[in-house]
């Protein structure tokens, strides 16, 4: 692990930014401790039996930040780079996105650093079940739940389940989320992302006065995100006018354009597994086929990055149209700082990142809860108490923003940051 | 009143039967227990006349060791059918039947056909019954030897010597004079002298006029017989003579096969006669003495497929003689053929045999099956041309290349409207009818394919055939397949790949393979289940954890050409066989994006080869699809979840090609292993197979050495570079090959990456080695830089790249700089680990803190960088992103990066351009050099061309430069010719002049075209600048005088 005084760090970001709400909200100095380092930190070794007989020992962790609000919930990464510094920014990230949406979880991130290209199926599992052993009375449905994250898979989180009830004699599917659905998943899991995205846009419109029929939209991508954005945005009567994909043989990404709506059911007819869309068939359909960053320049009301990061720029900001009222983003981190300071300046709507694409996270709690009370709802269910916990938070945050006049993306750290500083001070913790 | 047909069949039938009578007659005479050999001759000369047509006018005649039966008054006439009596290959007699007057005339005078066979059996049956009377006499003297002989005088095989001294003299005769060269081998005094003897006896012979010496000589040989095997007796145990002995009549038995291959002007015909004929005697090969037997190999492996060397001492290790019996079976040929079945041919039989003969992975490989095959040999090529008066064709190759693929559509059309001779189309008949409706593919098997260092891989054409229909329209589909494979011969491409490896002059033959299809009937398509390539050796390793001794396999489902070939737009799935679970693709997106999207099959409704969507194919056929739980996961929101089972729908669900099922739950992967290992030690070198399965068997398709491939051939390492000309060498996880030609070297400095203040300083750095992948001259620089190349994980560790901003390069090298105790893992390109495979972009990890590497850190740091020049915004990078110019810093040198997997080594060398490498060059890779040399040359003569031929003053031209791969002499038969023209004139000159460059674009892409047949749309690539350009250095007016690769300005304004 390498970290110099010089070199990026992300934690160090982090906590900047923390710094600056901490300022806003005029946080005392204990509470600032507190919750600008993790509350515990596991940090362990893993010995593995290798396929040849050798024995690997990986380097594994779990870092709580924060669970004053509830047991601590964050992913598991597998990565032959992870540093624990990415690890405690992550987790704090993640105290801070349970609490913008209003769950009763805390915040936590793990990993194991080893690269899953170097090792079989079986020697995963046993990293996994190692995981598992060396925090087994540290995590739990009441303790800290975790999820997979990079390159950690429904099945790293099986095995683990197992070993965790093997270790406690017990059934306990809340232990961890991300589960297939039969195994302790939870339905809508696939649409929550999208669903939730919409479900604050159309919030947003609401406040701007504007009806979402009377509304188009841009949007960058066209995977499982976009996809169920479009579709239901569709369903509350706005207009898509176009999609981009990347085109796996041209490499490059295309934008499709209709002007009169696109159809997302015409365009999945299309499309291959991983959302490229066919350019040829697309055009025989009546779309233009227009290069990848034309997204952002459409004239649209409403524009939806939801497939990489820094796609909003310093370069390309300038290039959106004046129309464009909201930006919702879907992806994560797509807009960079230099042009957030542009948004704010021109009083763009921005549903920023970690309210908007909170519904994966929401909908990782209902499989928490699902799983700890052993009975499952059906997908509408879920979906409809996704749309309370998406426009209840939205609420919240956009109120915020108005009274205080503070930026949204701002007013969604204040109110994640003062929730959680309320339930230490409540707890009698500082 | 005449014959009607009926009568004419009755009296046919009652001569058979005649005949047959007498057969009968002939076989109870000589069959007689206790008859004298007086009684059986008399009992025959009465039974033979009968079975003839004309009894009445017939006598017979037999002569047998000097005495005559003949009946009475017998006068011979000139109407006669003679016969010898051969025993022992010696004439003994004969049998004769006179008519005694003239007859009407028939087949052999006035003798039928039918009669002809009658008395050469009736001769053959009275040679059985001389022999077996002189066994029996032989028999009761060797008894009668043994009982009256002491046996320390006379030992046992003393008996065997008798014997055929009675028997078969030429036979003794032969062995006596064997056993006097073994005595002489083993250094016998006696045996030498006795050798003088006999070979001046011969010599004193042949001085002699024509005089027949035959029998004098033998007379003399077997008077030699006793004092040789008296000196044996002396000198050599018992065993050992009576083994010799026993080989030695053996061995003599074989004669006439050895005989026949020995013989270059034996027929394959004959050939395939002697193999059909030692079949029938019972000898095995480890009978015959080890001698004749490799002997008996090598000759026939050479006449059967090739002279290669390296492939007749696999050959006679691993073929016996019955191998090749079967073979010849299922060999179509012209008459007198001389011809040979090919190296594919060749490297899949001798890998079936190899297989079928081993005993260490018997288990994992006795289901292992070869497609049935049959063999057009190459001279049928030459019968086809024959036939059809094609023999102007020969020296076509030697035209212009243009010309060449002028004609080339004519040949074609030509070849496929000729006829093949009666006895190869009755041949190609009789395979059909054992093909029966399955559908095939007819394979060249060039006799210059798959030579070492030309592995002319898919040069000549392969075409599946659908094969259904009536037998006319299968055979007719056949004949146009083979003659258009015939036709590929004769194509420009073949002949250039030829003419650039110096095997033009070589004769070119070709056989033809055609192969039974791997596969089942899904629906109206036939596929096999799965097919690919295997190599022996990983040249792609996307782990540490792997070796190069484990292997690779491309596999995908369906029809193995998109695994053989490398397509744009798919991708097979890669397995280590030795390290099975170690996947390149781990993550759900990963394993997602990197598997088969496609398949390729065989429609039988319109009897075409076609590519077909496999996501739409198994909505389609489903669960028929063959072994898909072996092929197929289930793929839902889930991601990926183990090879598809009970309950799946594929017209609902999802599935994604993994072969799951096929690496867990089958012993496939530990067969591919053992074939590979098997292959690659019996054949001494590493190997390249391609195989195919009907989802129940197995099947081997090809086989050859994996260095015939050009890519993989290992590279000699010079090791006399002078120490100021290495940039780097490197010494872990190396594979094979070359990246010659490399003109600019992107570095990102280790150190000042890690110095950069922010993330997003990070990410520039990503998007600039993107915006100078897109400026750079392609595969002509290397990306050098730290640690994990477009890696998701923490940025500071690897730069930040996708597949796009690095598809230009020549090479990736990452580098785990060691800072501290720590050195970064490396990705081994994994990000986008396939799509480098599949673009042949090579992958080096150097480690330069290791001992006894180097690593010019000078040089890389302190050449002049000229990022600046390039992208002027990005000048601030320009001490942690360096764009090192190598002619221009380095003398016109370029780099030169060498690789061997072998040794495990590699080196990057400052070196001459184009030139041969230190010590190292091949010859056919120096013509290649020159024949693409030959691009811009031809280029930028045609750019003075033009620039001496414009109209200067009526365009308003000033001046003309030319630039890019012209100037640059990077030039490839698709490039186009950039040039610069500097105008100062109206819109009108300007329109008018870009009429007449375009006449001279178009022109010169149809040149282009037929030089070297790439198509393009235009050759000029035509930039106009004005003063105001120059002025502002606007434009490609930056060309003009620029830092880097200035444009040149062509010689009519200089």
């Amino acid at each position: 692990m390498v970290s110099t005084s010089k070199a990026y760090n992300s934690f160090e970001v982090t906590q900047i930014q923390f710094d600056r709400i901490a300022d806003i909200l005029n946080l005392d100095a204990a509470t600032r401790d507190l919750l600008r380092v993790p509350m515990r930190e596991y940090h362990f070794s893993i010995p593995v039996h290798m396929d040849d007989g050798r024995v690997n020992v990986f380097r594994g962790f779990r870092i709580q930040h924060n669970d004053a609000r509830g047991p601590c919930k964050g992913g598991i990464r597998f990565h032959p780079q992870e540093t624990v510094d990415t690890v405690r920014a992550l987790a704090m990230l993640m105290t801070w996105k349970c609490a913008v949406v209003d769950i009763p979880l805390g915040g936590s991130k793990g990993g194991v650093i080893c690269d899953p290209h170097n090792l079989s199926a079986r020697e995963q599992e046993l990293i996994c079940r190692g995981w598992v052993r060396q925090v087994a009375r540290n995590v739990g449905p009441t303790i800290d739940v975790p999820a997979p994250d990079v390159m950690t898979t429904p099945q790293h989180m099986l095995w683990m389940l197992d070993e965790w009830e093997a270790i406690h004699g017990e059934k306990g599917p809340g232990f961890i989320t991300g589960k297939p659905v039969g195994s302790g998943g939870s339905l809508g899991r696939t649409e929550a992302t999208g669903f939730g995205l919409i479900f604050t846009l159309r919030e947003a419109l609401r406040e701007l006065g504007v009806k979402v029929s009377d509304t188009l939209a841009s949007v960058q991508g066209f995977g499982n995100v976009a996809q169920y954005a479009v579709r239901l945005y569709r369903q509350l009567g706005g207009t898509v006018i176009g999609v981009s994909s990347w085109d796996q043989v041209d490499k490059v990404s295309y934008f499709f354009r209709k002007l009169d709506g696109v159809d997302p059911d015409t365009l999945l007819k299309i499309t291959d597994r991983f959302g490229g869309i066919d350019k040829d068939k697309a055009r025989g359909e009546g779309y233009e086929v227009l290069p990848g960053d034309a997204w952002i320049e459409q004239e649209v009301d409403v524009l939806v990055p939801a497939a990489l990061e820094n796609q909003i720029n310093g370069d390309t900001v300038p290039r959106i149209h004046q129309r464009v009222k909201v930006l919702a983003e879907g992806a994560n981190g797509p807009t960079t700082p230099d042009a957030d300071t542009v948004l704010r300046d021109r009083g763009m709507f921005v549903i920023p990142d970690f309210l908007g694409n909170a519904g994966g996270v929401t909908c990782s709690y209902f499989e928490q809860v699902q799983s700890n009370t052993n009975y499952y709802w059906d997908k509408d269910e879920v979906l409809g108490k996704l749309d309370l916990k998406m426009t209840s938070a939205f609420l919240a945050v956009s109120e915020l923003a108005r009274r205080e006049k503070l930026f949204m993306r701002d007013a969604a750290y204040v109110i994640a940051v003062s929730r959680v500083a309320k339930a230490c001070k409540d707890r009698g913790w500082v | 009143m005449t014959k009607g047909p009926v009568d004419q069949i009755v009296e046919t039938l009652r001569e058979r039967a005649k005949e047959l009578h007498c057969l009968y007659n002939v076989h109870e005479a000589v069959n007689r227990p206790g008859a004298s050999q007086d009684e059986v001759c008399r009992a025959l000369v009465e039974a033979i006349p009968p079975g003839w047509q004309y009894p009445t006018v017939c006598w017979a005649r037999i002569t047998l060791e000097h005495a005559i039966y003949e009946p009475p008054r017998a006068v011979p006439t000139p109407w006669v059918l003679r016969a010898e009596i051969v025993v022992a290959a010696e004439a003994v007699g004969a049998v004769e039947v006179f008519y005694t007057r003239q007859m009407p005339k028939a087949d052999e005078g006035p003798f039928l056909k039918e009669e002809r066979r009658l008395v050469n059996t009736i001769a053959e049956s009275l040679g059985h019954y001389v022999m077996h009377r002189r066994l029996q006499s032989a028999a009761s003297s060797w008894q009668a030897a043994n009982e009256s002989l002491p046996t320390a005088e006379r030992a046992g095989w003393w008996v065997i010597i008798e014997f055929l001294r009675k028997t078969d003299h030429q036979l003794l005769s032969r062995i006596s004079r064997r056993m006097i060269n073994y005595l002489c081998w083993n250094g016998i005094p006696d045996a030498m002298a006795l050798l003088e003897r006999f070979a001046s006896n011969v010599r004193e012979d042949s001085l002699d006029e024509n005089r027949p010496l035959e029998r004098k000589s033998l007379e003399y040989l077997l008077a030699l017989t006793d004092d040789a095997f008296r000196i044996a007796a002396e000198n050599l145990s018992e065993p050992e003579i009576v083994t010799c002995i026993e080989k030695w009549i053996k061995d003599d038995k074989s004669g006439f096969l050895i005989k026949a291959v020995e013989n270059p002007g034996t027929s394959l015909t004959e050939i395939t006669d002697a193999l059909a004929r030692y079949e029938q005697t019972t000898i095995t090969d480890h009978d015959l003495s080890r001698a004749v037997q490799i002997g008996l190999r090598v000759s026939l492996a050479r006449r059967f497929f090739a002279d290669d060397l390296d492939f007749v001492n696999a050959a006679k290790q691993y073929l016996d003689v019955r191998d090749f019996h079967e073979l010849s079976g299922r060999v179509i040929a012209p008459p007198s053929s001389r011809g040979k079945l090919g190296g594919k041919a060749a490297g899949l039989f001798l890998a079936a045999q190899i297989v079928r003969k081993s005993t260490e992975y018997a288990d994992a490989l006795s289901g292992l099956k070869i497609p049935r095959t049959w063999y057009l040999t190459s001279d049928a090529l030459l019968d086809f041309v024959e036939h059809n008066h094609l023999e102007d064709l020969y020296n076509r190759k030697y035209l212009e290349i243009d010309q060449i693929r002028r004609e080339y559509p004519h040949i074609v059309h030509i070849f496929k409207n000729s006829t093949f001779s009666a006895e190869i189309a009755r041949g190609l008949a009789a395979a059909l009818d054992e093909f029966d409706e399955r559908p095939l593919i007819v394979r060249s098997s060039s006799l210059l394919e798959d030579r070492p260092g030309a592995a002319f891989s898919g040069k000549y054409k392969s075409l599946f055939l659908a094969n259904r229909g009536t037998k006319g329209e299968r055979l007719a589909a056949l004949t146009d397949a083979i003659a258009e494979v015939y036709a590929s011969l004769f194509g420009p491409d073949p002949i250039e790949y030829r003419a650039e490896r110096g095997l033009l002059d070589l004769h070119e033959e070709m056989g033809v393979m055609i192969q039974e299809v791997v596969g089942t009937h899904v629906g109206h398509y036939y596929l096999p289940a799965f097919a690919g390539v295997a190599f022996s050796t990983n040249e792609f390793r996307w782990s540490a954890r792997i070796t190069r001794r484990d292997g690779l396999l491309r596999l995908v489902p369906g029809l193995g050409t998109r695994a053989v070939d490398r397509v744009s737009d798919d991708y097979p799935i890669l397995i280590a066989p030795g390290q099975p679970g170690l996947r390149v693709n781990v993550t759900t997106d990963e394993i997602i994006r990197y598997s088969p999207s496609k398949v390729d099959l065989i429609d039988l409704d319109t009897r075409r080869f076609e590519t077909v969507e496999l996501d739409a194919l198994l909505r389609e056929v489903g669960w028929e699809f063959p072994a898909i739980e072996l092929i197929v996961s289930k793929l839902d929101e889930d991601g990926v979840r183990g090879p598809v089972g009970f309950g799946w729908d594929p017209a609902h669900e999802h599935g994604v090609v993994t072969f799951e099922g096929l690496i867990e739950r089958t012993p496939f992967i530990s067969q591919m292993r053992a074939l590979l290992r098997l292959l690659e030690e019996r054949l001494g070198t590493p190997v390249d197979l391609e195989f195919a399965s009907d989802g129940k068997d197995f099947y081997l398709l090809q086989c050859r050495s994996q260095s015939s491939g050009d890519v993989a051939a290992p590279t000699p390492i010079p090791r006399d570079v002078p120490d100021e000309r290495v940039i780097f060498s490197a010494n872990r996880y190396v594979s094979n090959g070359s990246v010659r030609d490399i003109t600019h070297i992107v570095y990102v400095d280790p150190e000042s990456y890690r110095q950069l203040p922010d993330v997003s300083s990070l990410r520039e750095v990503g998007r600039v080695i993107g915006r100078l992948n897109s400026l750079l001259p392609k595969r002509q620089f290397v990306l050098m830089g730290p640690g994990r190349w477009g890696s998701r994980g923490d940025i500071t560790l690897g730069v930040n790249v996708t597949y796009s901003d690095v598809n230009n390069t020549a090479m990736l090298i990452e580098m785990a700089a060691r800072h501290g105790s720590y050195v970064p893992e490396l990705s081994f390109g994994t990000h986008f680990f396939q799509d480098l495979v599949e673009s042949s972009i090579r992958y080096l990890p150097l480690f330069p803190g290791d001992p006894h590497v180097v690593f010019n850190e000078h040089f890389l740091r302190e050449s002049p960088s000229i990022l600046g020049d390039l992208l002027p915004e990005y000048a601030w990078l320009s001490d942690t992103v360096r764009v090192i110019d190598v002619p221009r810093t380095a003398d016109g040198h370029v780099l030169r990066i060498l690789l061997n997997a072998d040794l495990d080594e590699a080196i990057g060398m400052l070196a001459a351009p184009a030139g041969p490498v230190v010590g190292a060059a091949s010859e056919p890779r120096r013509e290649l050099s020159q024949a693409v040399d030959e691009h811009w040359r031809w280029r930028l003569r045609m750019a003075e061309r033009i620039a001496a031929e414009i109209d200067a003053p009526r365009f308003g031209v000033l001046a003309m430069y030319v630039f890019g791969s012209t100037k640059n002499a990077t030039a490839g038969p698709a490039s186009d010719i950039d040039l610069i023209v500097h105008l100062r004139g109206t819109p009108d000159q300007r329109a008018a002049m870009e009429t007449w460059l375009d006449g001279w674009s178009r022109c010169l892409s149809e040149m282009n075209y037929l030089r070297t047949g790439a198509r393009t749309d235009g050759l000029l690539d035509v930039h106009i600048i004005t003063d105001e350009d120059i002025a502002g250095r606007s434009s490609y007016a930056v060309k003009v005088g620029a830092v880097t690769d200035p444009a040149r300005l062509l010689a009519r304004y200089q």
